[in-house]
């Protein structure tokens, strides 16, 4: 059976495996932690949670121009 | 990761300052912080008057939250420069401070360049020199002379703007490489007012873009999540990007950066700026409004120039 998180950032959707932590996540994908706040349920978390299957991640990019 | 304060679940890390905390502190850190820098800067007192330039991003909307919160009296100023490209930038943004500012109880002024110079920043930006391919520099000219002329107009003591501590280090950065000397004496969280130049303070120099955007989002704050049209790709957010990637190797050294380019400077390492370096002002003949130049300012030139495409 495969376990994933689902990881929004903007308009792309990435499908990431369950059980690691958040931090291991955006490496994988080459996202930046600095870049980004970490959103669950409307709730801020830190890159150490451990992702649950099922869930999903919003990322907020932060860098703004102009 | 928990709270450094109370122990709880943290909301944010913040590795540059090798700390966690939870929602409640974080909102009761962050205004204490800029309080407490608004105050070793000297930026301003209680009884000033504030005039705080917002533009319906996060880091405007959050210095102005700030400023109620910690009970100065801070008006706002919405500049509508027309930015539309396909979904209502400029509209969308007024709409979002409009709405803040209704939420609060707060005094907004809303100055429409279109309205009131018969042109927008687009067509500004095509139809000058300085703006042909780089509308950001259009853009920064326009604000800083409406910025001066509201605060001058109204009476404000001071103009505070949302700049934060990757905004300051960006432009340090861009500085350095090209060695700009006279860009590189002028920037400072505080500019003394001048000649008819209102004084200029950034309270949230020393947060991360990511805790203002942290902060609007457990404040609640709702902000223009979109990236300006004309800003996409731009260098500033190319620097911006290079200095996270040090970030993330080495925490703290987008601050460091920054933080000891003002010691520095406080130590005496830049030189005083000379009279090549900062010109005489003059006022300009048609706003009225300070110059170095000995006619017309760089604003009254670029819209006469525009008046006569």
């Amino acid at each position: 059976m495969k376990y994933t998180t689902t990881i929004i950032l903007r308009d792309k959707k990435y499908e990431v495996k369950a059980g690691s932590t958040l931090l291991s996540a955006l490496n994988k994908l080459e996202i930046l932690p600095e870049s980004i706040i970490c959103v669950r349920d409307g709730e801020l978390i830190t890159e150490d949670t451990i992702l649950k299957d099922g869930e999903t991640i919003k990322l907020v990019s932060v860098i703004s121009g102009g | 990761m928990k709270c450094k304060k109370c122990g709880g679940k943290a909301a944010i890390n913040m590795r540059q300052h090798n700390m966690g905390l939870c929602k409640d502190d974080f909102l009761q850190w962050l205004p204490e912080q800029t309080q407490k820098f608004i105050e070793k800067y000297k930026m301003f007192t209680p009884d000033e008057k504030i005039l705080v330039a917002v533009s319906g991003g996060k880091d405007s909307l959050a210095l102005w939250d700030i400023l109620r919160i910690l009970g100065y009296q801070a008006d706002g100023l919405y500049i509508a420069l027309g930015i539309d490209e396909g979904f209502s930038y400029s509209a969308e943004s007024q709409r979002l401070t409009e709405k803040f500012a209704n939420e609060h109880d707060l005094n907004l002024h809303v100055v429409n360049i279109a309205a009131d110079y018969g042109t927008d920043l687009p067509m500004l930006a095509k139809k000058t020199k300085r703006g042909r391919d780089k509308p950001c520099s259009t853009c920064g000219l326009v604000k800083r002379h409406e910025m001066n002329r509201l605060a001058r107009d109204f009476g404000y003591d001071v103009l505070a703007t949302g700049h934060n501590l990757d905004d300051e280090a960006a432009t340090l950065f861009s500085n350095t490489l090209q060695w700009n000397g006279d860009y590189l004496i002028r920037q400072h969280p505080v500019l003394p007012s001048k000649d008819g130049l209102a004084r200029k303070v950034k309270p949230l120099f020393h947060f991360y873009e990511r805790e203002m955007a942290a902060y609007a989002l457990l404040r609640g704050i709702e902000y223009i999540y979109d990236e300006c049209p004309f800003a996409e790709g731009s260098t500033s957010t190319q620097y911006k990007e290079l200095l996270n990637q040090l970030e993330n190797q080495h925490p703290g050294a987008k601050m460091h950066f920054f933080v000891k380019f003002l010691t520095a400077k406080k130590k005496g390492l830049f030189a005083e700026p000379t009279t090549e370096i900062v010109p005489e002002l003059h006022i300009c003949p048609t706003c009225g409004q300070p110059t170095s130049a000995q006619e017309n300012c760089s604003f009254c030139r670029m819209m006469k120039k525009s008046s006569e495409w």
